[in-house]
C-alpha cells in the first residue's frame, strides 16, 4: 500500500457504467442470466411506476373525466389548463409554497447532511469515551414517535417566540439521526484509516482531512443521506402543521393537505390537489437526477491531491 | 464496526510544520489536542441540535406522562398534578393499544423481510453487469418515495377501488379493503414506497466495495451469482442490519399509511396501529395518556431493536 | 473530555426540560380580567385562525372600515385535521390567536379545557341573542346565565336531496316518513339502484338523525355529564338503519371518495339526506346529473311532523388569554351578522348563516339550476326553524366519533350492529371522560 492515498492499484478502471464489462474481467455473462435480470427489472419497474403513471394521467384530466374515463389513458388533454388553474388559484400561493419547500428542504438537507456526516465520521473514525453511549442515545431519539414530541417542540419554540417562522420548520429539520447512522457505516467502510494517517503525516488538520478526503470517499453515501433528508423534509407536513399559521410560510405538502381538507366546502379543489401533487413530485425527481452522477464510486479514486 | 485510531502522539518532523499546532500544556500531546478540537467541531452541531429537538422534548414527554388532571365541577378548570404511574397503569389496561401492537408486530414479521429481500435483490442486480440502463431503474425505484402521503391517499384509494381501479378485474372480485385484507394492502403500499429507499442504501454500500476484491473472484472464474452470494452480500450486512433496524422502528411507528387508508377504507379503525392510537388519544385531548403510550411504545421498540441487533451481531461474529 | 461532552449534553437536556415545564404555564400577553370587557386604547391587531376558504374577503371588508382594529387571518386544515390540536398547544403555550373557528360539536371540549373567553360582558353580545337561530345560541352559552362563549357562524340544516327524474320515471312517490323511505328503498333496489349510502364515518351526520328524532346523547348538570348513546330515540335510529343495511337497501361506500362521487354521478344512488352545504358537493361530484335533482324535507318519524336535524356548523370564538376581548367580540359579532360579510363567506365557502335574517339574503332567494331551478334554500330555511334547540354535545366528541365510527365500520361489513357500536362507544366515552377527570353523573 502506498502512502500517498490511492488504495487501488493503478489500472483498474473507474466503475462507471461505460466500463462495466471490465469489472468482471471480461467474463461474458450468459444471455439467460442477462434476460432473467432484465425481466426482473422490468417487472419491478411496472410495479413501481404504474401508480405514478396513473398520477400523471389523472393530472391531465378535467374534473368530469376523472372518474368516468379509463384510468390509465388520457381523455381530453387538459394538463396545461389544470396547471394554469393551479398557479392562479389564490394569487399564486402554490408557487410560493414550492419556493418555501425548496428553501426548507434544500438548506435543511444540506446542513443536516453536513452535521450528520461529521458526527458519523467522528464516531466511526475516532475512539473517545462515551462513543457508543452517544451513538445509542442517537438511536434512542428515533424510538419515540414524533406525535409525542409535537407539544414539547411547540412549547420550545413558543419560549423563543419563534413559532410561525421559517426557523420553526428549518431548525428541527437539521437533525438527521438516520444520517448519522448511515454515515458511520459508510465512513467505516469507505474511508480507510491509512488515508487518514497519510493525511496526518502530510500535516493536514483533522477537520481539513475530513472535508478534502473523507467527503470525497463518502460521496455516494453523502448524496444518499442528502437525498433522503431532502425528500423527508419536502414531504413532511407534520412539523409545519403544528408550527405554522401563516399560509405564506407553508411548504407544498402542508398546503396540499390543507386544501384537501376543504374538499367538502370546495369540491373542485380535489383537482388542484392532484395536479399540485404531480408538480410537487417533479422537483424531487429533478434533484434525484441531478445527484445521479455521484452514485459512481469512481470519484473515490484519484488519490488525495 | 469501526477501526480504532489510537490518540497517541506522533513525533513532529521538523520539516513539516503542523497546521493546527497549539499546545495547551506541556504535558498534553499536541496531536491529542487537535483531535479533541476536531471532535468538538464534528460532534457539536449535531449534538446540540439533537439535544434541543429530541432529548428535551422527550424529557418533557416523559414528565408529562407522569401527570394526571383534576378538576372540580362540570366545567371546572383542569389542574395538572403529579400522578405517578397512573397513566402507565391505564396504558397496560388498554386492550386496543396492545391489540394494535400485536397487529404491527405481525405486519413487520412479514413485510420487513419481504421488503428488504426485494431491495437487496434489486440492489445486487443494479450493481451487476447483467443490467443496462441503471440510471433509469434507479430513478424508477426511487420515485414512489417522493410521493406525498396526501396524494397516496387518493392514488391508492383509486387503485384499490372495486369500480374505479384500472385493475377492476382484480378489485371487483377480491376486496382489498376488508378487515382481513386491509393490513396486507397497507403492507403493499409501505413496500411500494420504501423498497427503492432501502435499495439505494444497500446500493450505496455496494458501490463502496473496492474493486480489487473482485479480482480474486475474477481469477477464480466466479459468475455473478457467486460473487453476489459470497462477496457482496456479506459486505453489505451492516447496511442490511441498518435498514432492518430502521424498518422495524418504522413499522412500530406506522402512522401515515393507516391514516391515508382511513379515508377510503372502513376497516382501518382509529386504533389500528400503536402510533395511530397515540394520535387519537392526543386529540381527545388527553396529552398525558398519549405521552405514556409513546414512552411504552418507545420502550417496546427499543426492546425489539436491541434483540434484533444482538441476534445479528451474534450471527456475524460466529 | 468525551464524558464531559456527554455530560454537557445531558445537562443541557435537564435544564431545558425544567425550563420548558416551568415556562409552559406562563403567559405572554397579559389577558384581560374575566368579568370585564373594556375597549383597548389605541390601535389593535387581532389574529383570527379560520379554515373557511376565502374568509379573508369578508375580513378585508372589516379591515377597511375599521382602521384601528386590524384583523389578520391565519389558516390551516379543518378543526379535526389538526387545527383544534394546534389551538390546545397554543393555549398551553399562551400564544393562542385572539379568535378561532370552532365547530359547534367541539365547543364543549374547548369549554371543558378552559379555552374560551366569556364575552357576555362585552357590549352588545348578550343582546345579540335575538339575531340567531335558537339552538345555535344555546350551544354557545351552554345554558349558563350571563355567559356567551362564541358567536354562531353557520349551520347545516338537513333535508333530503333526491333525483326528481328517477323518482318520476319509476312512479315512486317522494317519501315523507321513514317508513315510506324504507318502502321506496325496496322498490329502488328492485330497479337496480340504492336509495342512499350509509356513511359509517360521518358520525356527526348520524347524530343529526338522532337530533331529528329528539334524541339526546349528552346532557350536563351541576353534578356532571350524562352519556346516553343508546337512549330510546338513538336506538330507534340505529335499528332503522341496521335494518336497511341488513336487507341490502343502502350502499356502504366510504363517503367523500371518488367512488362515492361516481356512485352519484352514475345514478346508482337516488337520494342523500344531508345538510344545506351538500348542495355544492353533489353539484361538483356528480356533474353529469345536473338539472335532475330536487330538495324535499327530511323523512319524518311521525306522519305530518316537520322535525329536522342539523349536520355541521361553526362558531367564531374568542380564545382564552386574548388581550383584546372587546374588539375581538365586536369583530366576531360583525363577521357573523353583517349582510356583506355573510354574502362573501357564502360565495367563497358555501356557508349558510346562523342568523335568522341570514336566510333572507338575496343569494338564497333564487332558484338553483342544478336543482331544476328549485328555490332549494326555502326548504332549508324551513328545516332550520324546526331543529330541536335542546341538543347538547359532549366534551369529547372527537373521541366519540372515533369510537363509534370504529364500531360502525364493523357493522357495515357484518361484524356486529350499529347498536352494538353505540353501546361500545358509550363505554369508551365514559372511560375517556373518567381518564380526563371530567365528572360523570352516575
Amino acid at each position: 500500500m502506498t502512502t500517498t492515498g490511492s488504495a487501488r492499484p493503478a489500472g483498474i478502471a473507474r466503475r462507471s457504467s461505460k466500463n462495466r464489462p471490465a469489472r468482471n474481467g471480461g467474463i461474458r455473462e450468459s444471455a439467460v442470466s442477462r434476460t432473467v435480470a432484465m425481466s426482473v427489472m422490468v417487472v419491478a419497474t411496472l410495479y413501481f411506476l404504474t401508480p405514478m403513471w396513473w398520477l400523471f394521467v389523472a393530472s391531465t384530466k378535467t374534473r368530469s373525466d376523472f372518474t368516468t374515463t379509463a384510468p390509465l389513458w388520457f381523455a381530453d388533454f387538459a394538463l396545461f389548463d389544470n396547471i394554469a388553474a393551479l398557479i392562479s388559484y389564490r394569487d399564486g400561493v402554490f408557487l410560493r409554497w414550492l419556493a418555501n419547500s425548496a428553501l426548507y428542504a434544500g438548506l435543511g438537507a444540506l446542513l443536516a447532511t453536513l452535521f450528520a456526516a461529521m458526527a458519523g465520521y467522528a464516531i466511526a473514525k475516532y475512539t473517545f469515551r462515551g462513543r457508543e453511549t452517544l451513538f445509542n442515545v442517537v438511536l434512542g431519539g428515533v424510538l419515540v414517535p414524533a406525535t409525542a414530541l409535537a407539544l414539547p417542540l411547540f412549547l420550545l419554540f413558543s419560549q423563543a417566540g419563534a413559532t410561525n417562522t421559517i426557523w420553526a420548520v428549518l431548525l428541527p429539520s437539521l437533525v438527521s439521526p438516520f444520517g448519522v447512522y448511515l454515515s458511520r457505516i459508510y465512513a467505516a467502510a469507505s474511508v480507510p484509516d491509512e488515508i487518514i494517517e497519510a493525511a496526518r503525516i502530510d500535516g493536514a488538520g483533522e477537520v481539513r482531512t475530513f472535508f478534502t478526503v473523507a467527503t470525497r470517499l463518502m460521496a455516494p453515501a453523502l448524496v444518499t443521506i442528502f437525498l433522503f433528508q431532502f425528500v423527508a423534509i419536502w414531504n413532511n407536513f407534520f412539523l409545519p402543521l403544528i408550527m405554522l399559521r401563516d399560509e405564506r410560510l407553508f411548504p407544498v405538502t402542508l398546503g396540499l393537505y390543507v386544501w384537501n381538507t376543504q374538499v367538502s366546502q370546495i369540491p373542485d379543489i380535489r383537482a388542484l390537489v392532484i395536479i399540485g401533487s404531480l408538480l410537487s413530485v417533479i422537483p424531487l425527481i429533478v434533484t434525484f437526477l441531478a445527484l445521479q452522477r455521484f452514485w459512481q464510486s469512481g470519484l473515490a479514486n484519484g488519490g488525495l491531491k | 464496526m469501526a477501526t480504532e485510531i489510537e490518540m497517541t502522539p506522533v513525533p513532529k518532523t521538523p520539516s513539516k510544520p503542523r497546521t493546527k499546532a497549539k499546545s495547551k500544556s506541556k504535558s498534553m500531546p499536541s496531536r491529542a489536542i487537535s483531535h479533541r478540537r476536531a471532535l468538538l467541531v464534528f460532534l457539536l452541531p449535531f449534538s446540540v441540535l439533537f439535544t434541543l429537538f429530541y432529548i428535551v422534548p422527550i424529557g418533557y414527554a416523559i414528565y408529562q406522562s407522569l401527570l394526571t388532571v383534576e378538576r372540580e365541577g362540570t366545567f371546572g378548570p383542569a389542574v395538572q398534578v403529579f400522578g405517578g404511574l397512573t397513566q402507565y397503569i391505564s396504558v397496560f389496561q388498554n386492550e386496543a393499544f396492545w391489540a394494535s401492537i400485536g397487529r404491527v408486530l405481525m405486519f413487520g414479521a412479514v413485510q420487513v423481510p419481504v421488503m428488504l429481500g426485494v431491495a437487496l435483490i434489486l440492489a445486487l442486480l443494479l450493481d451487476s453487469p447483467l443490467v443496462r440502463g441503471t440510471k433509469f431503474f434507479r430513478l424508477a425505484f426511487f420515485a414512489p418515495y417522493a410521493v406525498p402521503s396526501v396524494i397516496a391517499a387518493i392514488m391508492w384509494g383509486f387503485l384499490y377501488s372495486p369500480n374505479l381501479s384500472p385493475f377492476t378485474a382484480i378489485t371487483e372480485n377480491f376486496d382489498f379493503l376488508s378487515p382481513t385484507t386491509v393490513l396486507w394492502s397497507i403492507a403493499n403500499v409501505v413496500t411500494w414506497v420504501y423498497v427503492g429507499y432501502n435499495m439505494l442504501i444497500i446500493y450505496s454500500a455496494l458501490l463502496s466495495i473496492p474493486q480489487e476484491i473482485y479480482e480474486a473472484a475474477r481469477i477464480d472464474g466466479a459468475n455473478q451469482f457467486r460473487i453476489a452470494w459470497s462477496i457482496k452480500i456479506p459486505l453489505v450486512v451492516p447496511a442490511l442490519v441498518l435498514t432492518g433496524i430502521f424498518s422495524i422502528i418504522g413499522t412500530l411507528q406506522l402512522l401515515a399509511e393507516p391514516q391515508v387508508f382511513q379515508s377510503f377504507s372502513s376497516a382501518v379503525t382509529s386504533t389500528f396501529t400503536p402510533n395511530l392510537t397515540i394520535y387519537t388519544t392526543a386529540s381527545i385531548p388527553n396529552m398525558s395518556l398519549a405521552a405514556a403510550m409513546s414512552v411504552v411504545l418507545a420502550l417496546a421498540t427499543f426492546a425489539l431493536s436491541f434483540t434484533v441487533l444482538k441476534l445479528t451481531q451474534r450471527r456475524t461474529t460466529q | 473530555m468525551a464524558i464531559s461532552r456527554v455530560a454537557r449534553v445531558g445537562a443541557i437536556a435537564a435544564i431545558s426540560a425544567l425550563a420548558l415545564t416551568a415556562c409552559a404555564t406562563g403567559d405572554t400577553d397579559a389577558p384581560a380580567a374575566s368579568g370585564e370587557c373594556a375597549p383597548s386604547d389605541g390601535a389593535v391587531n387581532l389574529t383570527f385562525t379560520s379554515w373557511l376558504p376565502g374568509v379573508e374577503e369578508a375580513v378585508a371588508i372589516w379591515n377597511e372600515e375599521n382602521p384601528d382594529v386590524q384583523v389578520e387571518v391565519q389558516t390551516g386544515p379543518n378543526g379535526n385535521g389538526g387545527t383544534y390540536q394546534n389551538f390546545f398547544n397554543q393555549l398551553a403555550a399562551g400564544n393562542a390567536p385572539d379568535l378561532g373557528q370552532i365547530e359547534f360539536d367541539a365547543m364543549p371540549n374547548f369549554r371543558v379545557q378552559d379555552g374560551l373567553e366569556n364575552i357576555a360582558a362585552c357590549e352588545g353580545i348578550l343582546a345579540a341573542e335575538d339575531q340567531f337561530v335558537p339552538w345555535t345560541w344555546s350551544q354557545v352559552t351552554f345554558g349558563e346565565e350571563e355567559a356567551v362563549y362564541a358567536i354562531p357562524q353557520d349551520t347545516g340544516p338537513m333535508a333530503m336531496f333526491y333525483r326528481t327524474d328517477l323518482f318520476e320515471e319509476a312512479g315512486i312517490a317522494i317519501p315523507t316518513t321513514w317508513e315510506e323511505y324504507e318502502a321506496a328503498a325496496v322498490q329502488i333496489r328492485e330497479l337496480g339502484g340504492y336509495i342512499n349510502n350509509f356513511s359509517q364515518s360521518d358520525i356527526n351526520a348520524f347524530a343529526g338523525l338522532v337530533w331529528q328524532a329528539e334524541g339526546q346523547w349528552f346532557s350536563n348538570g351541576a353534578d356532571g355529564w350524562t352519556v346516553d348513546l343508546t337512549g330510546a330515540e338513538s336506538t330507534q335510529v340505529a335499528e332503522y338503519w341496521q335494518g336497511m343495511i341488513d336487507n341490502d337497501l343502502v350502499a356502504v361506500y366510504p363517503p367523500w371518495t371518488d367512488e362515492w362521487n361516481a356512485a352519484y354521478n352514475s345514478s346508482e344512488l337516488w337520494t342523500w339526506v344531508s345538510a344545506v352545504w351538500g348542495a355544492n358537493t353533489i353539484a361538483s361530484g356528480a356533474p353529469d346529473t345536473a338539472g335532475n335533482w330536487g330538495v324535499a324535507p327530511m323523512p319524518q318519524w311521525e306522519a305530518g311532523a316537520s322535525a329536522a336535524g342539523n349536520w355541521g356548523g361553526s362558531t367564531t370564538a374568542v380564545l382564552k388569554g386574548s388581550a383584546h376581548p372587546y374588539e375581538a367580540a365586536q369583530f366576531a359579532l360583525w363577521l357573523n351578522t353583517d349582510a356583506d360579510a355573510l354574502t362573501a363567506m357564502n360565495r367563497t365557502a358555501n356557508i349558510y348563516p346562523a342568523t335568522i335574517e341570514g336566510a333572507n339574503l338575496p343569494v338564497f332567494a333564487e332558484g338553483v339550476e342544478f336543482y331544476g331551478n328549485q328555490k332549494i334554500y326555502e326548504v332549508f330555511a324551513e328545516a332550520g326553524n324546526n331543529v330541536n334547540p335542546n341538543f347538547t354535545w359532549g366534551p369529547t366528541m372527537t373521541q366519540v366519533y372515533n369510537d363509534v365510527a370504529d364500531g360502525f365500520s364493523g357493522a357495515v361489513s357484518g361484524n356486529g350492529t350499529l347498536l352494538d357500536a353505540l353501546t361500545a362507544g358509550q363505554d369508551k366515552t365514559l372511560a375517556a371522560l373518567k381518564a380526563a377527570s371530567i365528572p360523570v353523573k352516575e
